[in-house]
C-alpha cells in the first residue's frame, strides 16, 4: 500500500482549499470503506486523503416538520439511518437498502455520501434516493448547485462533480399523501453482499387509494449506473393497481433494463428477478398504504 | 489388537466436559502468535512472480533491473531450482518453474528483498517474454486424442494411477436388479477459506541446517519435504526443523507442501538470511489448493425390496496442472462407493486429468463429498422409482456392526441406525408436505480410526511430570485449530486425575516431538488421543507402584483423583499427587517419572484391488434438512438442519459440536453458494465479496446429536468426527429440494440460477404434454 497524508478539515471552505492544493494527488474520504479498500489494493494511490469527519453540519439528519423535507448529510452513515425511527416509519425503502449494507461494522463507518459518489452500479444507497426524487446539494470551489440524485451518475466510478466538488446533502421532498415505498437487494449470501440485483419501488396512489399517482422503479446493477425504469413507470400512471397490473410493469422493467451476465450472475436471471420484485416490491408498498391509512 | 480401553462405564471427571478451547481466550484478544507475528533478526521479505498465461513458453526472462533495485537480495528463476527438487507425490512440480508456464498460478520468478514493498517494486521490474500455447480447461476434453498436451513429456494428459476396482458383478447385478438409475453429477471448485493465510519462514545456521516456520498440518513428512529439498539443493546429511506457529485453519490445505514454502529455503540459502513469504488473500485464493472438481457417471440399482444390488461409478477428476494430494482422494471416495450402505456389487473407475488450472489438494472429506453427493441423490431416486420411503430404503440398506464390507473394511460399532432415528426425530422425512417446503436426508460413513495410507499411520507421545505434578506432553499431533491440545489435555488428566490446567501440550517443534503421519483423516482423537493415553497409562503404572509403596496399599486399590492419590474405601489414606512426584524425585535413587508411546492402528494398507481394513473403526452419521425453495426466484432457504453423529464417545462435546458445526457450514457452502470461478484457468472470483462463503449472518441454528456407541479401539471409546460434518450436506439440500419442488439439480453448487432454469424447464415440460 502507498502511503499517503492524512488531512482532517474543520470546513467545507477549508476542504475545498486543502483539494485546490494537491488537486490530482487529492482524495475525498468520507467512511474510507471504498477509498480505503482501493488504496489498500493499489487501485488508487492518493497522496493526500481529505476525511471530511470532523466537518460540523455534514452529519445532520434532519426532517423540516414545516416543509416535509428530509435533509440527509452526505457523512450520515448508513447505521444512523438504518436505526432512526423516523426513517424506518416514513421511509423505509432507504431502511431497506442501508439495512442491509455489508456488515454492522461497515454500516458503522459507511456514509450515504460516499455510497453515491462512489459510484457503482450496484450502490444500494443510491436506488432509495432516486425512487424518493432525492436531490444533491454540491459544493464547489464555485459555490453550491443541486442536481438530482438520478443524473449525478455518468458511468462507472464516475459522476458529475467538477474537481474539488463534494457532496454536502441529499434533500427529499415532502413525500405526497398515499406513498408506499420498499427496495429488495437480491444476492446470495445474508450478509457482505452486493446486490445480484437490486429493485426499488415508490408507489403514490390517488385519494381512491386505487390510482397509480406517481410510480417510481429504480434498479441497481441494470445498467452501467442506477437506473430508473421510466417506461415501466409512464405504463403504471394513471392505472389502477392491481397485481396484473404490476406483473405487467416488472416485464416492462426488465425489457428495459440492460442487464449483463458476469461472473456473479447471468443475464438472464437478473431480468426475471426484475420481473418478480418489481411485482413484489409493488404489492409491498401497496400494502404500506394501506397500513398507514 | 492394542486396545487400551476395556472399561466402558467409568465415571469421568475430565473427559466429556464441555471444557472450552484452551487457548480461546489467547486467540479472541489478538495475542496468539501466527506465521504474520513472526519476525525474525535480520529477516527478509520473499515474493513470488506467477504466470500472466494460462499455457505459455517462457521465450525470455530478464531479472537484470530487479536485481539492480537498491534492496534486493535475490532473485530467483527456473533457472536457479536445482533439477531434483520437484514436489508433490508424483515429482511433476518444481517450486519454480522453467521454460514453460502450464496454468495461472505458475511460479515463474521469487525476489528476497529487504521490504516487502521493495520485492513488491522488484517483481514489476522483472520482465518475461511468453509465447502463448493453446490451453485446455476441459478435463474429459483434455482425454481426447488431439487434445494440446499440459506436459509433453507426460505423452498423455491422463495420469498413470491405479483408480479402479470391481467387487463382485456389477453386470450381472444390473441385469437381475428391479431398478436402476443412472445419472451424472458435476462438483465444483471450493476452497479451504483458511482465515490465517499461509506463510513460511526459511531459515539456515552456519552448518547448514534448516529451520523452518511453516502452518503445516503434517511436519513430519513436511520435514522429510525439505529434507528432499536440501539433498537436491546438495546439502546432505543436514537437519531439518519444522516449527509450527498458531495455525489460523487448515481443513486438508496443509497436507502437502507448497512452492512457497521451497522457495523461501532457496532464498534464505541464497542470501544466508531468514527469509519470511506471506500470502495475501489474493494470493491465497489463487496459489494454494482446491477440493478436487469432479464428473461422476453413476448407477445404482435395487431389487423389487428396495435391498441395493449394484453401485457403478465413472469419475473424471480435473487434476489441474500439477499433482498433489486431490489426485489421490479416488482412494477416500471408495469408501462411500464401497461400503456407505450394504451394497455387494461395486465397480469403479477415476480418472486424474490434467489441465491448464489450478491443481487440487486436499480438503475436509478427501473425496468423500463428491462421492457422496452422487450417491446420496440417486438413492433418493431409486427410492421413488421402487415407490419405496426414503427413510425405508436407507434403513433397509444400513451398515451394521460386524459387517464386513466389499473392500474389507470391518465395521465395530456403527450407529448409522440411531443417526437415522435423530434425524426421523426432527423431521418427517417421509410425512405430508407443504408447498415450497421439503425435507432431505443423506448418510455418511468415514474412516474414524486412523486411515492407512501411509507406511505408518502412527503418532508418538512423550510424557514427563514435574515436582509440582504438571505435565508436559509433546506430541506429533498437530492443532491447527480444531483443539487437539484439548483432546491430548484431557485425556492425559482423565487418566492421572489431574486437571486440564495441568497439562502443556507441545506440538509445534520437530526437535522435540516424535513423528505423525499428519493431522488429517480425521485421525487426531483417535491416533494421537491414543499415543497420549499410552504415555500416560506408563507413567500411572508407576505412580501406582510408588502410591502402593508410600501409602502401603494394593496397587490394585489405588484411584487418581482431584491431583491426589486415594485408597478405595479408606478416605484417611491419601496423598496429592505434587508430594508423591517429590517423595519419588528426591529419595535415594530417585526417579522422575517420565514415559514415551508410539500408537500405530492395527489398520491395514489397501492391497490388491484395494482391499483392506483401512482404518480400525469407521464414523457414521446421518443429517436431515428442511428447506424453503422460492419458486419465482430459485433462491434456497435453508430453515432447519440436524446433523447426527457416531462418535463412539465425545471427549469433549463443546468442541465436537463445533467441528459438526463448521463442517456443516462448509458443506452448506459446497452446496448453494461456494465455487472458484475460472474462465480459461484463470481464477475471476480471488476474493471474499465474489467467492460466497457462508457468513455468520447465513449460518444457521445445526442440532448436533451425538450417537455414542462407544468404540472399543477408541481412546475412551471416541472415533473421529473432523470431517464427517460436511460430507453429506449437498445430497441431504439436494434431496431437500426435490422433496420442495420436484427438481433435482445435478450440478454443484446448487445457485438461484439452476434451480430457476430447472423449475422453468420443468414447467415446460408439463405444458407440453
Ligand atoms: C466489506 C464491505 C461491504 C460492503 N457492502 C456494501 C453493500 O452491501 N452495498 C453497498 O452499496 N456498498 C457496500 N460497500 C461499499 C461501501 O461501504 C459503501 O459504498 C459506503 O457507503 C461508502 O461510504 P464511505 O463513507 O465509506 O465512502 P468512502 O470510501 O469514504 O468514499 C467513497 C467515494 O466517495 C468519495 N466521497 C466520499 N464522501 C464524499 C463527499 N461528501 N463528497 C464528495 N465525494 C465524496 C470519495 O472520494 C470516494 O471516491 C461495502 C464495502 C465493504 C468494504
Amino acid at each position: 500500500m502507498k502511503a499517503f497524508k492524512y488531512l482532517s478539515p474543520k470546513t467545507i471552505e477549508e476542504a475545498i482549499a486543502f483539494h485546490g492544493q494537491h488537486s490530482e494527488t487529492a482524495k475525498y474520504m468520507g467512511g474510507g470503506t471504498d477509498v480505503i479498500v482501493k488504496v489498500k489494493e493499489g487501485w488508487m494511490e492518493p497522496d493526500f486523503l481529505i476525511s471530511l469527519k470532523k466537518i460540523k453540519g455534514l452529519c445532520e439528519l434532519h426532517k423540516n416538520d414545516a416543509t416535509g423535507e428530509l435533509s440527509i448529510g452526505a457523512m450520515v452513515t448508513h447505521a444512523t439511518l438504518e436505526k432512526s425511527l423516523m426513517i424506518q416509519n416514513e421511509y423505509p425503502i432507504i431502511y431497506d437498502a442501508v439495512s442491509n449494507i455489508g456488515s454492522l461494522q461497515v454500516r458503522n463507518v459507511g456514509t450515504i455520501g460516499g455510497n453515491l459518489i462512489n459510484a457503482v452500479p450496484s450502490a444500494d444507497g443510491a436506488i432509495p434516493l432516486i425512487a424518493l426524487d432525492g436531490v444533491a446539494l454540491l459544493h464547489g470551489p464555485d459555490g453550491e448547485r443541486s442536481v438530482e440524485v438520478k443524473d449525478l451518475f455518468i458511468e462507472p466510478y464516475k459522476t458529475i462533480l467538477k474537481p474539488g466538488e463534494l457532496l454536502k446533502k441529499i434533500t427529499i421532498p415532502p413525500p405526497a399523501p398515499h406513498t408506499g415505498s420498499a427496495y429488495i437487494k437480491f444476492g446470495r449470501r445474508a450478509a457482505m453482499e452486493l446486490p445480484l440485483i437490486g429493485i426499488g419501488v415508490l408507489l403514490t396512489l390517488e385519494d381512491d387509494l386505487k390510482t397509480c399517482a406517481k410510480a417510481r422503479i429504480c434498479l441497481g446493477v441494470a445498467a452501467p449506473t442506477p437506473m430508473r425504469a421510466f417506461d415501466a413507470e409512464k405504463f403504471l400512471a394513471g392505472k389502477e393497481i392491481n397485481e396484473e397490473i404490476l406483473i405487467e410493469a416488472g416485464k416492462i422493467a426488465a425489457d428495459e433494463s440492460k442487464v449483463r451476465d458476469s461472473v456473479r450472475g447471468k443475464a438472464w436471471h437478473r431480468k426475471e428477478m426484475i420481473r418478480v420484485h418489481v411485482r413484489r416490491m409493488g404489492l409491498k408498498c401497496i400494502e404500506i398504504i394501506k397500513n398507514n391509512r | 489388537m492394542n486396545n487400551l480401553n476395556p472399561d466402558t462405564n467409568r465415571e469421568f471427571s475430565v473427559v466429556g466436559k464441555r471444557i472450552p478451547k484452551l487457548d480461546a481466550a489467547q486467540k479472541a484478544m489478538g495475542r496468539a502468535e501466527y506465521i504474520q507475528d513472526i519476525k525474525l533478526p535480520g529477516m527478509l521479505f520473499g515474493k513470488i512472480l506467477y504466470s500472466k498465461h494460462a499455457h505459455a513458453d517462457i521465450v525470455k526472462i530478464d531479472t537484470s533491473k530487479a536485481r539492480a533495485l537498491a534492496g534486493v537480495h535475490a532473485v530467483l528463476t527456473g533457472e536457479d531450482v536445482p533439477k531434483k527438487m520437484k514436489m508433490g507425490f508424483y515429482k511433476d512440480n518444481p517450486p519454480i518453474k522453467k521454460g514453460k508456464v502450464c496454468s495461472f498460478r505458475d511460479e515463474v520468478a521469487a525476489v528476497a528483498a529487504i521490504s516487502p514493498e521493495i520485492a513488491k517494486k522488484a517483481l514489476d521490474l522483472i520482465e518475461i517474454e511468453y509465447e502463448e500455447l493453446p490451453g485446455i480447461f476441459d478435463p474429459e476434453k483434455a482425454m481426447e486424442k488431439d487434445s494440446p498436451l499440459v506436459h509433453e513429456y507426460h505423452k498423455s494428459n491422463v495420469l498413470n494411477l491405479p483408480w479402479k476396482l470391481h467387487y463382485g458383478d456389477v453386470e450381472k447385478a444390473e441385469k437381475e436388479s428391479d431398478f436402476v438409475v443412472e445419472e451424472k453429477f458435476t462438483t465444483q471448485w471450493v476452497t479451504h477459506c483458511c482465515l490465517g493465510t499461509s506463510g513460511a519462514i526459511a531459515l539456515f545456521d552456519s552448518n547448514d541446517n534448516l529451520t523452518i516456520h511453516t502452518n503445516t498440518q503434517i511436519p513430519s513428512l513436511a520435514q522429510k519435504d525439505f529434507l528432499e529439498s536440501l539433498k537436491a539443493m546438495g546439502l546432505v546429511n543436514k537437519r531439518v526443523r519444522v516449527i509450527k506457529p498458531i495455525i489460523g485453519g487448515g481443513f486438508g490445505s496443509k497436507l502437502d507442501t507448497y512452492a512457497y514454502e521451497h522457495i523461501s529455503i532457496l532464498l534464505a540459502y541464497a542470501c544466508r538470511k531468514p527469509v519470511k513469504i506471506m500470502f495475501d488473500r489474493v494470493e491465497e485464493f489463487k496459489a494454494t489448493s482446491t477440493r478436487q472438481p469432479t464428473v461422476i457417471y453413476i448407477k445404482q440399482g435395487c431389487d423389487k425390496n428396495g435391498k441395493l444390488t449394484f453401485r457403478d461409478m465413472r469419475m473424471v477428476l480435473d487434476n489441474g496442472a500439477y499433482t498433489s494430494w486431490g489426485a489421490t482422494t479416488p482412494s477416500v471416495m471408495m469408501m462411500p462407493i464401497t461400503s456407505l450402505y450394504r451394497v455387494d456389487n461395486v465397480r469403479f473407475n477415476a480418472k486424474c486429468v490434467y489441465t491448464n488450472n489450478t491443481y487440487s489438494q486436499a480438503m475436509r472429506g478427501y473425496g468423500n463429498p463428491q462421492a457422496t453427493f452422487a450417491i446420496e441423490s440417486t438413492l433418493d431416486m431409486l427410492a421413488e422409482k421402487a415407490g419405496i420411503g426414503r427413510v425405508d430404503i436407507r434403513r433397509i440398506n444400513r451398515n451394521q456392526p460386524g459387517d464386513i464390507t466389499p473392500q474389507g473394511f470391518k465395521i465395530t460399532s456403527c450407529g448409522i441406525s440411531e443417526c437415522i432415528d435423530e434425524v426421523e426425530k426432527e423431521f418427517a422425512i417421509d410425512g405430508p408436505k407443504e408447498k415450497g417446503i421439503g425435507t432431505g436426508i443423506a448418510s455418511l460413513i468415514h474412516v474414524g480410526g486412523g486411515a492407512r495410507i501411509y507406511k505408518s499411520d502412527g503418532c508418538g507421545a512423550i510424557l514427563k511430570m514435574d515436582d509440582y505434578g504438571k505435565v508436559d506432553i509433546f506430541t506429533g499431533g498437530t492443532d491447527m485449530g480444531q483443539g487437539l491440545d484439548n483432546i491430548t489435555a484431557q485425556i492425559v488428566a482423565e487418566e492421572l486425575g489431574l486437571y486440564v490446567e495441568d497439562i502443556n501440550v507441545v506440538h509445534t517443534d520437530t526437535d522435540v516431538c516424535p513423528w505423525d503421519v499428519g493431522a488429517h483423516a480425521s485421525r487426531s482423537t483417535f491416533v494421537a488421543g491414543n499415543a497420549a493415553l499410552g504415555a500416560a497409562k506408563k507413567v500411572k503404572e508407576t505412580i501406582l507402584e510408588y502410591g502402593s509403596k508410600f501409602l502401603d496399599a494394593d496397587p490394585e486399590d489405588l484411584v487418581l483423583r482431584d491431583r491426589a492419590i486415594f485408597v478405595s474405601g479408606d478416605p484417611e489414606k491419601s496423598m496429592p499427587i505434587d508430594k508423591l512426584l517429590r517423595k519419588a524425585h528426591f529419595s535415594p535413587q530417585g526417579k522422575m517419572l517420565m514415559a514415551d508411546f508410539f500408537y500405530d492402528p492395527d489398520n491395514e494398507n489397501m492391497g490388491k484391488e484395494f482391499k483392506g481394513n483401512m482404518s480400525v473403526t469407521y464414523a457414521f452419521g446421518a443429517h436431515g434438512v428442511k428447506v424453503k425453495v422460492d419458486e419465482e426466484t430459485g433462491k434456497v432457504q435453508v430453515l432447519d438442519y440436524v446433523a447426527a453423529h457416531d462418535v463412539g464417545r465425545a471427549i469433549n462435546p463443546l468442541l465436537l459440536e463445533g467441528q459438526v458445526y463448521g463442517g456443516v457450514v462448509m458443506g452448506l457452502g459446497y452446496a448453494l453458494t461456494e465455487e472458484v470461478v475460472t474462465r480459461n484457468g484463470q481464477n475471476m472470483n480471488a476474493n471474499f465479496r465474489d467467492y460466497k462463503l457462508f457468513t455468520a449472518k447465513d449460518a444457521i441454528k445445526i442440532k448436533a446429536p451425538v450417537v455414542e456407541t462407544y468404540d472399543e479401539y477408541g481412546p475412551f471409546g471416541a472415533k473421529g468426527i473432523g470431517e464427517p460434518g460436511c460430507v453429506p450436506t449437498a445430497p441431504a439440500i439436494a434431496n431437500a429440494i426435490y422433496d420442495a419442488v420436484g427438481v433435482r439439480i445435478f450440478d454443484l453448487p446448487i445457485t438461484p440460477e439452476k434451480v430457476l432454469a430447472a423449475l422453468k424447464e420443468k414447467k415446460s415440460a408439463t405444458t407440453e404434454i
